[in-house]
């Protein structure tokens, strides 16, 4: 039985489809149309298409299985109903993101060098002192640019009264941008039509935009500089992604074995032909793993020399080592600042808002509300070490109050957001689902952000949690609409 | 963009890809032709299962854990057994960790094959299948690695990395083939206990490596012991012929980078066996000089590895951006 939009249900939270009075939000009105047409039995086929497309194409993300098989690949949850954005709501978002990036870029600097955010009191200089994220090694080193976060994913939500928020931004390895890519080539199979009816802006300019992105990144003025994709293995759940990206840049894939650091500093790989030189490493190895010489030192996922070699300009690391400093929670909560101190501007996208519990004020009214709020600790990510309020034992409740009163440098509350919806098949119907968003931006020479991003869903009614490893998929994300004289032409 | 290179890692799994996949594929042949030379020798014939151990090098290893080398103990040693690291399950299992680690140097659906091919093996040959069953399921074996390489000469680029799958290929074959002759030929069993039933072994050499009817094609005569070692070892032109492979390692070697010292290797073997006068060598003779083979490939295969999959910090050095 096709859908009766007037039934579907979204009560107390935007979805971004349909409005409250079930009718299409501008620019969604074809979709709506054309899946009001579509029986249940029609959504399941076209499903069904999509799961076969997805296993054909090899689209899978590993979870570790301690059968002898060790890590299996699964593939990748995948829901039909695209997520819809009018252009120029994107357009303001996309212009907030790389004002975002930009400040986050200009931080990471000045924390390695003159540290004048701290000398201004922008940010409390024993935030950065206490950070596990900040790397001594980096001191004082100089990045083409000034660039040391070269692909950042940062994570945007939508709340109750459809204000787009930044939950938190990726600055060291973020991942998914190969699923965003990859949904779209499984939607064009499904729903072609959509495609010759919608203008549709394409999102396939990504991996010649991140080569670009890190052919910038290359030392000596190198114009041609060789590529490679750092990747911990094939046990890696990202690994599809590493091999992806290489594939698609036409760039090797390494593993830390495959390297080598000279006594001249330089990086090179073993081929058969000799050691050859290397340029840029889009590494998707942790700080603390990369060069056993400099961090941990059984680490094999690296190379010893590594950071010898990228501090003396001999090798690009994208993203550059130390950018975890920024990426920490608390710091997140101090970005409008930073925007404002860097760029003398104001902030064009919103934090959610945020309380640090090391400022006595916030602090009593986090303790006073620990039922009603979201309790994150600085460095971790994942969704781990969290405490969620409203669903948490009153025991859970006690001791985040003794953890928060014990280190409050290291804690940050929100208020429980209402993560908008969108249609999402549930059992052969559609449902509301909450969702989120990763736009990437690529910071080179200039500043690239993906058309949309990847769109991450928890399928289970009423979680939001979005995580593949939890229950969560992803949908193709489309920006549709006007403003761009020619959407559909390749560039 | 600079032009891409082979990285000694991946090189090196596609050659022992090559081999592992060369390795099941004869080593399923091998138990499945015993099987049947057995049913023309007479009953309580010494030859029996124990040749094969001494083909495939696990006679110790199985003396630790079987008291009898009866069919039952050493085709199910040779087949399914995981603790003979030269078992068909353990050379399938290894083709496939290298072939994943690399799945993305060759076409996509190469993995899938491979890994088909493991869980076949994983299905059909573990425990102790009836002997019907196991039949069908060697046959499988050696079938689904004919389809695999096949795949591979129709599908891959035929560059740097193609060769190396190819001298993995030719390397385990020329090493097989003599390691086939001499478990046959050295035994006395072979030439005096059973006299009329020698054509009956050199036959069984001759289907373990498909070449019965190439043999009877090119040498118009009979299956006797001397013009059947001068074709196993000498004939070029068949491709499991000690011969034909290094002649396909040969040129392989021509197309690698770098190639002296390997090529020179290759030489010193092809000179070897120009000096070998097979019909007029004894089983003492004949076990000697198959030693020396052996010995000798084992040098290529040495030679190889370090040029090419043991890359230090002190060889010889290229700046990346220099070629076009």
């Amino acid at each position: 039985m096709p859908i009766d939009w007037q039934e579907y249900n979204a009560a107390g939270v935007w979805d971004e489809l349909i409005a409250p009075n079930g009718r299409a939000r501008p620019g969604a009105g074809q979709l709506r149309k054309m899946l009001a047409r579509l029986s249940d039995a029609e959504l399941g086929e076209r499903q069904a298409a999509a799961d076969l497309a997805i296993r054909a194409m090899g689209i899978t993300f590993s979870v570790y299985n301690d059968e002898s098989l060790g890590a299996i690949d699964r593939e990748w949850p995948f829901d039909i109903i695209p997520r819809l954005m009018q252009w120029r709501e994107w357009d303001a978002i996309e212009r907030g993101l790389k004002q975002r990036v930009a400040a986050l870029n200009r931080f990471i600097d000045d924390i390695y060098h003159e540290q004048r955010a701290l000398k201004d009191g922008v940010v409390p200089r024993a935030y950065i002192e206490k950070s596990r994220e900040f790397r001594p090694q980096c001191v004082g080193v100089d990045v083409p640019g000034g660039v040391w976060s070269h692909v950042c994913g940062s994570d945007l939500v939508r709340d109750a009264d459809g204000t787009v928020l930044v939950l938190e931004d990726n600055l060291r390895v973020p991942s998914g941008v190969s699923y965003m890519l990859e949904n779209r080539e499984v939607m064009k199979r499904v729903f072609p039509e959509l495609f010759e009816h919608l203008a549709i802006h394409p999102v396939d300019d990504y991996p010649r935009q991140l080569w670009r992105c890190l052919a910038a990144a290359a030392p000596d003025g190198i114009k041609t500089p060789r590529i490679a994709v750092l990747t911990p293995g094939i046990h890696n759940s990202a690994y599809f992604e590493h091999s992806y990206l290489a594939q698609t840049m036409a760039v090797e894939l390494v593993e830390g074995g495959d390297l080598v650091v000279g006594d001249d500093d330089c990086v090179y790989l073993r081929t058969i032909e000799g050691l050859v030189r290397l340029h840029v490493l889009y590494r998707r190895v942790d700080d603390l793993f990369l060069d056993p010489e400099a961090f941990h030192e059984h680490s094999l996922l690296g190379a010893p020399g590594l950071m010898r070699a990228w501090r003396a300009g001999k090798v690009a690391l994208a993203n550059a080592p130390g950018c975890g400093v920024a990426d920490d929670k608390v710091i997140y909560t101090y970005v409008p600042d930073l925007i404002r101190y860097y760029l003398s501007e104001e902030p064009l996208l919103p934090n959610v808002p945020s309380y640090r519990c090391v400022e006595k004020d916030e602090r009593d009214h986090v303790l006073d509300n620990l039922d009603k709020l979201v309790v994150k600790p600085a460095n971790e990510s994942g969704g781990y070490g969290m405490l969620i309020g409203p669903q948490a034992t009153k025991r859970e409740r006690e001791r985040f109050r003794r953890r928060i009163l014990a280190n409050p440098r290291n804690y940050m509350a929100q208020p429980m957001l209402n993560l908008s919806t969108a249609p999402t098949l549930a059992d052969g119907r559609l449902e509301p689902r909450h969702l989120d968003l990763r736009p990437f931006v690529l910071s080179g020479r200039d500043r690239y952000v993906t058309m949309g991003g990847l769109t991450r869903v928890a399928l289970r009614k009423g979680s939001t949690v979005v995580n593949s490893s939890q229950g969560g998929g992803s949908k193709d994300t489309w920006v549709v609409g006007e403003a761009d004289p020619a959407p559909r032409a390749r560039r | 963009m600079p032009k891409p290179r082979t990285l000694s890692r991946v090189a090196e799994s596609i050659y022992w890809m090559g081999r592992y996949l060369e390795r099941a594929e004869s080593t399923a042949r091998l138990v499945a032709v015993n099987a049947n030379l057995l049913m023309d020798l007479p009953a309580g014939a010494s030859l029996g299962w124990r040749p094969l151990l001494d083909i495939t090098g696990g006679a110790a290893a199985f003396d630790a854990r079987h008291a009898h080398a009866d069919e039952r103990n050493v085709a199910r040693f040779l087949a399914g057994d995981l603790a003979n690291p030269s078992s068909i399950a353990s050379s399938t299992a290894r083709a496939r960790d290298n072939a994943r680690s690399v799945r993305d140097a060759m076409p996509r659906v190469a993995f899938q094959y491979i890994n088909e091919l493991y869980l076949f093996v994983r299905e059909e040959l573990a425990g102790q299948p009836s002997r019907s069953r196991r039949g069908a399921a060697l046959d499988g074996v050696a079938r689904r690695v004919q389809q695999i390489e096949g795949f591979l000469s129709s599908a891959m680029l035929h560059d740097e990395k193609w060769q190396f799958l190819r001298l993995g290929n030719h390397l385990e074959r020329a090493d097989m083939t003599t390691r086939i002759v001499d478990a046959k030929a050295r035994r006395p069993s072979a030439t005096s206990e059973f006299p009329p039933f020698e054509q009956v072994i050199w036959r069984s050499v001759l289907q373990s490596l498909y070449a019965m009817q190439s043999y009877l094609y090119s040498t118009q005569g009979q299956v006797e012991r001397g013009p059947v070692l001068q074709f196993l070892f000498k004939n070029e032109t068949f491709p499991r012929s000690y011969a034909g492979c290094l002649r396909s390692l040969k040129f392989g070697l021509r197309h690698l980078p770098r190639n002296v010292e390997p090529a020179r290797a290759c030489e010193r073997i092809l000179r070897h066996l120009d000096g070998a006068q097979l019909q007029c060598l004894d089983g003492a003779a004949l076990h000697g000089f198959i030693d020396d083979c052996q010995i000798r490939l084992n040098a290529l295969h040495e030679a190889i590895s370090k040029t090419y999959f043991h890359v230090e910090p002190d060889a010889p050095r290229q700046p990346g951006e220099a070629t076009p």
